[in-house]
């Protein structure tokens, strides 16, 4: 699938992986679709690295943990730098189902939008979509952001997301590193990006825990409701980074 | 009178120290500036403390005591969202950092692979 003659780049940002890395990488080079992977070891411990170079794939190594916002925004930079026309996001603890890599390209392929995001929560339903008090937490924000956006989100905090080159240069920029996937919807709105959703399935991490504990879920909310609110009222393209 | 005189001695004191730091190149000039006007201005309200009376009355302070204690809540809030800021740019500046430090070691670890091979063919 190289239709479009575009280049196509795959983020696949990694934290302690080492579990689940090779897997996904295997999986993403399954896929019929022409392009290149880039994984963003941001700061692993456990050989994350050396999997990945085992496997003769790109890996960028971050001297230290960032987080995840500037752990992608490192591949927004390699993006820019590599003059990639599609960058798409997936995570690399296996959580994001690269069957729908196509589906999920093809909106920014064809220019129609300038991000497409995976959302769990657009019928039929039919993968993992999350723990309840989580899927709370995630309802909550996707009404908040679109409310505040005035458009449907239902997805408030899915990573597998495609980008075109616009979104890459606005993110490559300034990223929000805190919570970089709600944060982003606004910056999105903020800046005339155009967006969209299309349905995915998730499934649950093959390895690793979730960044996101249950217990920390309410205050994780309180957090987010506010750095959206900020968000909103920020004057530049995005975070400041 | 002797408040009076241990907090002259305190003030001379706190900008004989933030000199001496600025000369040992602890702290640089850009950061001891502040510090040096504080400490001006500790020595200046130390000395003439009839303004200070004066103020705190008009400000309605029953005590000077507590009207002291209160402009110096006041200063150290402001000073440490001011260090706050100051880290906040460190962090962001960091991280900028680490980004172009993986960056270049990828580029860099892409040459040398490429020149390895280059000469790797020229040998063969």
């Amino acid at each position: 699938m190289k239709a479009t003659g575009k280049k196509i780049l795959v983020i696949v940002p990694a934290y302690n992986e080492s579990g689940s890395i090779k897997g996904t990488l295997q999986e993403i080079r399954q896929t019929a679709i022409d392009l290149d992977v880039v994984v963003i070891d941001d700061g692993s411990t456990d050989g994350t690295r050396d999997d990945v170079s085992s496997l003769g794939e790109e890996v960028v190594s971050l001297p230290f943990n960032l987080g995840i916002g500037g752990a992608v925004q490192t591949g927004f930079l390699y993006a820019e730098e590599n003059d990639y026309d599609v960058v798409v996001r997936i995570d690399g603890d296996g959580q994001h189902d690269v069957r729908y890599l196509g589906d999920l390209l093809q909106p920014v392929l064809n220019d129609e939008v300038d991000i497409v995001v995976g959302s769990r929560f657009i019928p039929p339903f039919l993968g993992y979509r999350s723990s309840l008090i989580r899927r709370v937490g995630i309802h909550f924000f996707a009404n908040l952001l679109s409310w505040l956006t005035r458009s449907r989100i239902t997805d408030s905090t899915s990573g597998f997301q495609a980008f075109h080159r616009n979104a890459v240069k606005v993110f490559a920029e300034s990223y929000p590193h805190d919570f970089p996937e709600p944060e982003s919807v606004v910056v999105a709105k903020r800046t005339g990006l155009r967006m969209k959703e299309v349905p995915v399935q998730m499934r649950k991490r093959s390895a690793g825990h979730s960044s996101i504990r249950y217990l920390v879920t309410l205050y994780y909310m309180v957090k987010v409701t506010f750095a959206v609110f900020i968000s909103m009222i920020k004057k530049q393209g995005g975070a400041q980074s | 009178m002797n408040a009076k005189v241990l907090s002259v001695f305190l003030a001379l004191v706190l900008f004989v120290f933030i000199v001496e730091l600025v000369r040992r190149e602890k702290l640089t000039f850009k950061y001891a500036a502040g510090w040096i006007l504080v400490s001006l201005a500790g020595l200046l309200l130390s000395v003439f403390d009839g303004f200070l009376h004066a103020v705190s009355r008009v400000f309605g302070f029953e005590l000077l005591s507590n009207f002291i204690f209160f402009a110096m809540i006041c200063v150290f809030v402001f000073l440490s969202l001011l260090l706050t800021i100051l880290l906040c740019q460190q962090n962001s500046r960091n991280d900028r950092m680490a980004q172009k430090i993986g960056l270049l070691e990828n580029k860099l670890e892409k040459i040398t692979k490429r020149m390895d091979a280059d000469t790797n063919s020229r040998e063969t």
